[in-house]
């Protein structure tokens, strides 16, 4: 129900008019149950469509640009997506800044959070389930889930072994491989999956005192060099400046000294204040006498390394270099965190004071290395410091610039390890096995249910129904070739079947395929059902009952993953539990 | 996603369409007309043509991100690269109509580059050995299999066994690397001269070539005696463009070229042919100048600042320069940026020259070689930043040539690696860019060669090899796959291999066309006709190249070979770049293929009508 005029045409009403004249504030807009409306409900599914057709190593790619000539960014990362997506329904702005919320405290797991809520949203309704009893259902099926995700004897568990790095290692290559984008091949995936875990191991401090401060991977990006040549360094890598010639005199512990103050010979930072000047005072000269001042002092103090966040006066550095000292200007806000860690200096903010001798720093060495066209200087730590960079290389700009995410979140979820050291299983197995739980679960304890939720048990029983099919179908989302999605009836892990292969072929066992996982094979005794058609309910059987059993290769965060999957059950809650929405339309 | 419409990939393929007949040595130009403004642009290379079209939609920026990205490192294969895209794109359109799945073509498809690649690797023909190549001359050296010669060619390794391929091009990057590091001197000299390499890859440029090859041999002649280096490093090189000139009168001169007014070509007669004081500056020469990120004090905050003072500053700050650049006995400054009319006209009077933008690069060649050392500001200069040992020249006086009276000054440093200057002339103002373009691509070829040690047979001779070992590698896998499992990715992997190659071959076609005498469907049956033989190892692999070769020479349009050679396999191909651009093509095809919708963001006008809102 509308209870005014539709947006579209109000905004057309004001715009004809002529500028200068006071215009009455329209009245708000006021939608009843913003679920019923087709037009909500179309949005809803085209945007399931949309995220769902970007999850998984196979996706297809969406090019974000606005249609004024501005660059296009192809990708398949939901962060990205996410901020593209303006919309008119404030129920799509709430899902998307819900997961947009996700995304940046755990870095990955988004599509999962979006694809499942708006699946949840969407089956509640299909299913004709009440939206109160939906939303209590729900939640209760997600303290199923989380509960039995808990337990030691969890299905889709795996424990993180720390004493080698493999399953860390398929944990980032799972990342890694999971946008398509990045166009890897095997070696490049499993290659850039070993530097992500080996740049995460360098950031973790060996001997720290408490509280243990995890620190930084500085990413160098590299474009038009092969992915095989990506690499990481301990320490840090700067751009080179355009007129070092070699690092002669240079050798053994340098001494830093790091500015975040301008040094252009400027007053910058004066604001909006007003400053007297006498007739006939130079303030520019006055104030580069002074940045001499600082240089004088810095060289006699035996500063080999004179780093400034800003600009550098071309006098001051003229100055500098003639001493001998490696002088870099313009590294930027972003490195100078890493820069303070690696060299133990403290930044100089001021030009108005001499330099304290505590503001001095220290590296180890300083070499010069080629990365393409690049040139850089590798700055190595002094002490134990856990600062490295890590040099990426691809082919185009595009692929490059998704590598470069896909590595940010292979290290955010590297570090959530540490906090839950466990993962699950990739390829859409914990999904599928959680809705057989969960599905098996429902049925036995529906009348406990019922009871506590205050509905009826068929109400119950549907919504179940609805939580365990949305599920499946974020599984299910991970094939965009026109293949079914499969689950065995013994360990409830997800399979796909190609389109021109049937369930034959897999009972017959001639078709030699794995798991999504990646943990089993298939063999002639399985049993097999078609994802979101009728199946007897069971229980999954623990993993450790299968044979062959192999080392699952695709493995998703813990963290990430549990946490997505709450956001995506209380953010579909919230849209159903949405009765009106006010829209101010002035 | 419109299932096996696919409209990115069409989009590409028409887009690389309008290239079709600037791939090849024998190119049309094209008049790019922008109706809003009337203007027009005269334009050759396949670069420029999709820089002038400016592409709006999404596909067409990715492919113009593409291309740009290629020519940049590159300067030379942008053509290839996007009609092979096309070609490709069309692949997997096909594929994609058959009921192919994307995660196969692309599985099928990196195999595919791979195969071409290794192609590419194991054909590729040393420089060493062209040199021993040229000595022989008699008999051309045959791409099939062939055992009776030692390894002169690359392709002959390819009857090797694996294991031993691998040994002889990790052997071929030792000496490669030894060439640069122990530079003994017969190994130097056992590389073919430039000039042979240069006509081999002038690929219809010759008066470019010409050039290019000339100034690499200037270079090559001062680094080989100073680090025996034999590369030859394009950054050295500078292009001077002088519209008014007869396009003979191109040249190569040792140094750098400028153009002076009337006025600054009084004191460079003056300066002539003397050695001379130089000081670089890399900021405007003027008072009011600043740094890049200085701020200053804006005058609102400032009080009591008189203006009257401005005009006595400057003059101040004049003085104090000239004063300067006397006691320094500067008879030269470089700038890279600007300078005003009032320092031109004061240094004018005290016999300085003065020239601006100088490209940052020779500026720092400058520096290198007379020691002098670049500075932001004129009243930084002090002595330790005064080069010396420059000298001036008068290339050539244009007053007749234009309306504004211009002298064409050298800047030399004495041939001591100095840069290096190619001056492009033509009386058609429109055609300086291209042949500046033609220039730069046969100079990055030359530097390509040189760098990578190798080169691929060319005219076609390499495509058609990887044709044959894409048809070689589709056949035997069907052959293999029925037998072992029904999976489908291996039967689509030889269709999809199969469809790669057949865009391999429009390529040859579409090169052989625009050579003229064939039309399209002489030359793509001509084509297809010689791979067919050439399945029994039995032809030239350069022989259907040299039919085009021998029609073009009739028509005199085409000269790369000289008519009184031996039809030998003459003309090659830059082995990184060809990898390079058929790797980048592929990439782009990617990309696309696995797009399947646009997400338009901001509140520009809307166009089209089959857009759905979120």
């Amino acid at each position: 129900m509308q209870a005014s005029v539709p947006t579209a045409t109000r905004i057309k009403m004001n715009s004809s008019q002529t500028t200068s004249r006071l215009v009455k504030k329209s009245p708000s807009v006021c939608t009843d149950l913003p679920l019923s409306s087709l037009d909500v409900r179309d949005k809803l599914r085209l945007m399931k469509e949309l995220l769902g057709s970007c999850y998984g190593p196979t996706a297809r790619l969406k090019q974000v640009h606005n249609n004024i000539g501005g660059s296009v960014v192809t990708t398949s990362t939901s962060s990205v997506l996410l901020q593209a997506i303006t919309s008119s329904r404030p129920v799509i702005g709430l899902i998307k800044s819900s997961v947009l919320n996700h995304v940046s405290r755990f870095g990955d797991c988004g599509l999962f959070a979006a694809v499942l809520c708006l699946s949840l949203v969407e089956e509640a309704a299909r299913r004709g389930v009440g939206n109160s009893a939906a939303i209590r259902a729900n939640d209760r099926l997600l303290a199923l889930c989380t509960g039995y995700l808990q337990r030691e004897d969890c299905g889709c568990r795996v424990e993180l072994d720390f004493c080698s790095s493999r399953s860390l290692i398929a944990l980032a290559r799972t990342v890694v491989s999971s946008k398509p984008t990045c166009v890897l091949a095997e070696p490049e995936s499993a290659h850039i999956g070993r530097l992500a875990v080996r740049a995460f191991l360098l950031t973790v401090p060996c001997d720290a005192p408490d509280p243990v401060r995890l620190g930084r991977t500085v990413t160098v990006p590299v474009e038009g060099r092969p992915v095989l040549e990506s690499a990481v360094f301990p320490g840090l890598l700067l751009d080179a400046p355009e007129h070092l010639c070699g690092l002669a005199g240079v050798r053994g512990p340098v001494r830093a000294v790091l500015f975040s103050a301008s040094l252009a010979g400027d007053l910058g930072e004066l604001g909006d204040g007003r400053i007297e000047v006498h007739a006939g005072v130079d303030t520019d000269a006055q104030i580069l006498d002074r940045l001499l001042e600082l240089g004088r002092q810095a060289l006699e103090d035996g500063v080999k390394l004179f780093v400034c966040q800003k600009v550098i006066h071309p006098v001051l550095q003229h100055y500098l270099r003639c001493g001998g000292l490696i002088v870099i200007e313009r590294v930027g806000v972003s490195l100078m965190e890493p820069l303070i860690q690696l060299t133990g200096a403290q930044p100089v903010a001021t030009l108005h004071a001499a330099i304290p001798s505590a503001a001095y720093g220290e590296v180890h060495d300083v070499s010069i290395r080629h990365f393409g066209s690049k040139t850089m200087l590798h700055l190595h730590p002094a002490g134990e410091t856990a600062v490295c960079s890590m040099v990426l290389c691809h082919r185009n700009e595009t692929m490059l610039n998704e590598l470069k995410l896909v590595c940010q979140k292979a290290e955010h979820v590297l570090r959530l390890t540490l906090r839950e050291p466990w993962a699950l299983l990739g390829g859409g197995c914990t999904e599928t096995l959680l809705a057989a739980y969960v599905r098996h679960k429902s049925k036995n304890d529906a009348p406990e249910a019922t009871s506590a939720l205050g509905c009826s048990q068929t109400e119950y029983l549907l919504a179940a129904e609805a939580f365990c099919r949305s599920l499946e179908s974020v599984a299910a989302c991970l094939e965009h070739d026109g293949g079914a999605s499969v689950i065995d009836l013994t360990h409830a892990h997800h399979w796909t079947l190609p389109p021109d292969v049937t369930e034959q072929h897999l009972e017959g066992g001639t078709a030699a395929t794995l798991c999504g996982c990646g943990a089993l094979e298939s063999c002639r005794k399985k049993k097999w059902s078609y994802l979101n058609s009728e199946c007897a309910d069971f229980s999954p059987a623990p993993l450790s009952t299968a044979s062959p059993l192999r080392q699952p290769a695709v493995l998703d965060s813990f963290s990430a993953k549990v946490n997505a999957l709450r956001v995506a059950v209380e953010t579909a809650n919230l849209v159903l539990d949405v009765r009106y929405v006010i829209q101010d339309v002035n | 996603m419109n299932g096996r419409q696919h409209v990115g990939l069409q989009k590409v393929s028409a887009l690389a369409g309008t290239l079709r007949s600037s791939v090849g040595p024998v190119k049309n130009y094209k008049f790019i007309l922008d109706e809003a403004s009337g203007e027009s642009v005269l334009v050759c290379s396949c670069f420029r043509i999709i820089e002038n079209l400016e592409p709006r939609c999404a596909v067409g920026q990715l492919v113009h991100e593409t291309v740009r990205a290629h020519h940049k490192g590159y300067r030379t294969g942008s053509g290839c690269l996007l009609f092979i895209a096309g070609a490709w794109s069309r692949a997997a359109l096909a594929c994609l109509q058959r009921g192919i799945s994307v995660k196969h073509i692309i599985a099928a498809m990196s195999e595919g580059i791979d195969i071409c690649r290794n192609v590419c690797t194991k054909s590729s023909v040393s420089l060493k050995d062209l040199a021993g190549m040229g000595k022989r001359t008699a008999a051309p050296p045959r791409l099939g299999l062939q055992r009776s010669e030692k390894p002169i060619t690359g392709a002959s390794r390819e009857s090797a066994k694996v294991h031993e391929k691998c040994l002889n091009a990790r052997g071929q990057r030792k000496v490669r690397l030894s060439r640069h590091f122990c530079e003994t001197d017969d190994d130097v000299s056992q590389l073919p001269d430039v000039a042979v390499i240069a006509e081999s890859l002038s690929h219809g440029c010759e008066s470019a070539m010409k050039l290019a090859a000339e100034a690499a041999q200037m270079l090559l002649k001062t680094n080989k005696r100073r680090t025996g280096d034999p590369s030859f490093d394009v950054s050295k090189v500078t292009t001077c463009a002088l519209p008014g000139l007869p396009e003979e009168c191109a040249c190569v001169v040792d140094g750098c070229v400028v153009l002076l007014s009337d006025e600054r070509a009084a004191v460079a007669h003056v300066l002539k042919h003397q050695p001379l004081k130089v000081a670089l500056v890399t900021g405007d020469l003027s008072q009011t100048y600043r740094h890049l990120g200085f701020k200053g004090l804006p005058a609102a905050r400032v009080r009591e600042r008189l203006d009257s003072s401005a005009c006595s500053e400057a003059d101040e700050w004049m003085e104090k320069v000239l004063k300067l650049l006397l006691d320094l006995e500067v008879k030269l400054i470089l700038t890279t940026g600007l300078a005003s009319q009032k320092v031109i006209q004061h240094c004018c009077q005290n016999n300085v020259l003065v020239v601006e933008q100088v490209s940052s690069s020779v500026l720092g060649i400058i520096a290198g070689s007379t020691g002098a050392v670049p500075v932001g500001y004129a009243t930084q200069l002090t002595e330790p930043c005064v080069g010396s040992g420059v000298t001036l020249e008068i290339w050539r006086d244009l007053s007749g040539c234009e309306r504004t009276p211009l002298t064409a000054v050298n800047i030399s440093t004495g041939g001591t690696g100095g840069p290096v200057t190619a001056v492009i002339t033509s009386h058609i103002r429109g055609k300086l860019q291209v042949l500046e373009d033609q220039f730069w691509a046969c100079a990055h070829r030359l530097h390509h060669a040189l760098k990578d040690g190798a080169l691929l047979p060319g005219a076609g001779a390499t495509e058609a090899l990887c044709v044959r070992q894409l048809q070689k590698q589709a056949e035997c896998r069907g052959v293999e796959d029925k037998g072992k499992t029904g999976s489908a990715a291996e039967l689509y992997r030889g269709v999809v291999l199969q469809l790669m190659a057949e865009g391999l071959i429009e390529y040859a076609a579409a090169v052989m066309v625009n050579a003229g005498r064939f039309s399209a469907a002489e030359a793509r049956n001509f084509v297809s006709e010689n791979l067919r033989d050439f399945h029994s190892d039995e032809i030239d692999a350069g022989k259907c190249l040299q039919v085009v070769l021998e029609s073009g020479r009739e028509d005199g349009v085409f000269s790369a070979v000289k008519p009184d050679e031996a039809p030998t396999v003459k003309i090659y191909d830059n082995l990184s770049v060809k990898q390079e651009a058929w790797t980048r093509a592929l990439d782009l095809v990617f990309l696309v293929l696995q797009t399947d919708a646009e997400i338009i963001t901001g509140t520009g006008p809307e166009t089209e009508s089959n857009l759905m809102h979120l």
